[in-house]
């Protein structure tokens, strides 16, 4: 990517990748500044108003007060207790919902009859409100971690289903007809076709799924629990405490970048001839 | 590379490789109104020979390679592969069509060696005779490459290649050149005339080029519009070179046979 401006002579040349590397890092540098600063002026808004008056305090919550309860749930090791509580209700969900969302889906390929009968079934499931089974899945798995990993599993299954199943049947005719043409069988033009065609689609899915399995999660936790984020944020609302389900909400947004940083890097590694990703 | 045939099912003509009888083929035969996409073609393929199908566009050409490699079952008609019937997809056939169809995910000698992968030909081996069929097309350097990072012909050359690499007897190509710069395609096309001739293969193509079939083929068959059928079959007579594409447009005759197809083209 070299810019007209870049190519004024000989000199210019010789010194062009450093001098590019140098500008794009200096241009995420700005931006991340200018991020910065307009969350600090967000928070230094929102803290004057309340110390004013403007803003009740009470029900508004403050900067101050919330870095206060951040501090308080550190120290008491709550914090760290409900993070990994709900980050692995989380993983194993996404993972657990994804496993089995993705298999069924790709095996849908293999049968084309099969996945016309199921296929009213799925969007039968696909459309329920998962918030709305929490109740059973409460009856169901008990008040624990199982009934959390069933809300997050539920809430990416169906969805990780269709993805991998449009994925797979989004797959080229002609690039079908290659294979058979090369004497490859219904297995093979799976293995070397199918499923690594579909790999793009999964994980368009696995992004967009992870964020599911956190809200499945912090749903179980709602219903009923005694440790994780949705249960610390459910407790903090209850006594009225703003500052503090604030605080929980701040470590909940923080464990879903965390983790979709890591879908975003497992992607990148797996998908090394997507020059897009690099 | 390899020169050894088995000669296998006796009672076929000398070095016929290729033969359609009277194939037709109709889409939604359980329908009331179906659709007659070819009538009755007919023409046979031998040992050594290049034979272009030629015809407007829409004329079916592509049902009729995918008849002939087996993808579609005919209507009417019969298909012999080496003297026998045909039964699922033909053996020792390398069919490529306009669009590369290289896998994303496989680099350069990877796509190469997919035939053979899938014919559960040994790792080793695989890679060696993939990398031959690259080098020969000039890709030597290049293997390592996913497609994203190649040019378009540098893409349909490791096609071509991954056709190569089972060392097929038959080519059956379907436009296989028509994206390609006019240079591009003038050096593709030796390459290929080159393959067929000088190691005694036999290539179909198909192509709406007149041009090229003209000066790559030793006969052009000239298909009707839909549903298509044999209008005339040209014998290309031209002197020289036969794998020299620039020579055979430079022959006197060259103009006489590509007007003539044309208005034949014209005419139905």
């Amino acid at each position: 990517m070299v810019s007209a401006s870049d190519g004024a002579g000989p000199a210019m040349l010789a010194r062009k990748p450093a001098g590019r590397a140098r500008r794009r890092w200096r241009g995420r540098l700005g931006v991340f500044a200018a991020q910065l600063a307009l969350l600090a002026l967000l928070l230094a808004a929102w803290e004057a108003a309340t110390r004013g008056a403007a803003v009740n305090a009470f029900l508004f919550g403050s900067p101050g007060a919330i870095a206060s309860a951040l501090i308080a749930a550190a120290r008491d090791g709550t914090l760290f207790t409900d993070t990994l509580v709900t980050g692995l209700e989380t993983l194993a969900g996404f993972v657990l919902g994804n496993l089995l969302g993705t298999g069924i889906g790709l095996a849908l390929w293999y049968s084309r009859f099969v996945s016309r009968v199921l296929q009213p079934f799925i969007l039968a499931l696909g459309s329920i409100p998962i918030v709305a089974l929490a109740p059973i899945v409460i009856i169901w798995f008990g008040t624990g971690f199982a009934s959390k990993l069933a809300m997050a599993t539920l809430s990416v299954v169906v969805v990780s289903l269709v993805i991998a199943y449009k994925g797979a049947l989004g797959v080229d005719p002609d690039q079908i007809n290659l294979m058979r043409s090369l004497g490859a069988d219904k297995h093979q033009i799976f293995r070397h076709l199918v499923l690594p065609a579909s790999l793009t689609d999964i994980f368009a899915g696995l992004k967009l799924t992870v964020g599911f399995a956190l809200v499945g999660a912090i749903i179980g936790e709602f219903m009923s629990s005694d440790e994780g984020l949705g249960h610390a944020i459910f407790k903090a609302g209850s006594l009225y405490v703003i500052s503090k389900v604030f605080a929980e909400l701040a470590v909940t947004v923080a464990l879903a970048l965390v983790l979709s940083a890591l879908v975003h890097r497992l992607e990148r590694a797996l998908l090394p001839w997507r020059h897009d990703l690099q | 590379m390899s020169f050894a045939r088995t000669i296998a099912g006796g009672g076929r003509a000398a070095g016929e490789i290729f033969a359609a009888t009277d194939l037709g083929k109709s889409f939604g035969e359980d329908d009331a109104a179906p659709v007659e996409v070819i009538r009755s073609v007919s023409f046979a393929l031998a040992r050594g020979e290049i034979v272009s199908l030629v015809g407007p566009s829409g004329c079916g050409k592509t049902t009729l390679l995918n008849l002939i490699c087996g993808l579609l079952a005919p209507s009417r008609g019969r298909i012999a592969w080496f003297g026998r019937p045909l039964a699922g997809t033909p053996e020792r056939v390398g069919y490529m069509l306009q669009k590369d169809l290289l896998l994303p995910w496989r680099t350069a000698v990877e796509n190469a060696e997919l035939g053979l992968q899938i014919k559960r030909v040994g790792r080793a081996e695989r890679r060696a005779r993939a990398m031959g069929a690259l080098e020969r097309l000039g890709l030597a350097g290049f293997a390592g490459f996913y497609p994203s990072a190649l040019s378009g012909g540098m893409r349909q050359r490791v096609a071509l290649a991954r056709t190569l690499a089972p060392d097929p007897e038959v080519l059956l190509l379907d436009e296989p050149f028509s994206a390609l710069d006019f240079q591009t395609k003038l050096l593709i096309e030796r390459d290929t005339a080159r393959l067929v001739r000088e190691e005694q293969r036999a290539l179909l193509l198909i192509t709406h080029d007149i041009e090229e079939a003209v000066s790559l083929s030793d006969r052009v068959i000239v298909l009707s519009r839909r549903p298509s059928r044999v209008i005339t079959e040209h014998r290309i007579a031209l002197p020289g070179d036969r794998t020299d594409m620039i020579q055979a447009r430079e022959a006197p005759d060259f103009a006489h046979y590509v007007r003539t197809i044309w208005n034949e083209l014209e005419l139905h």
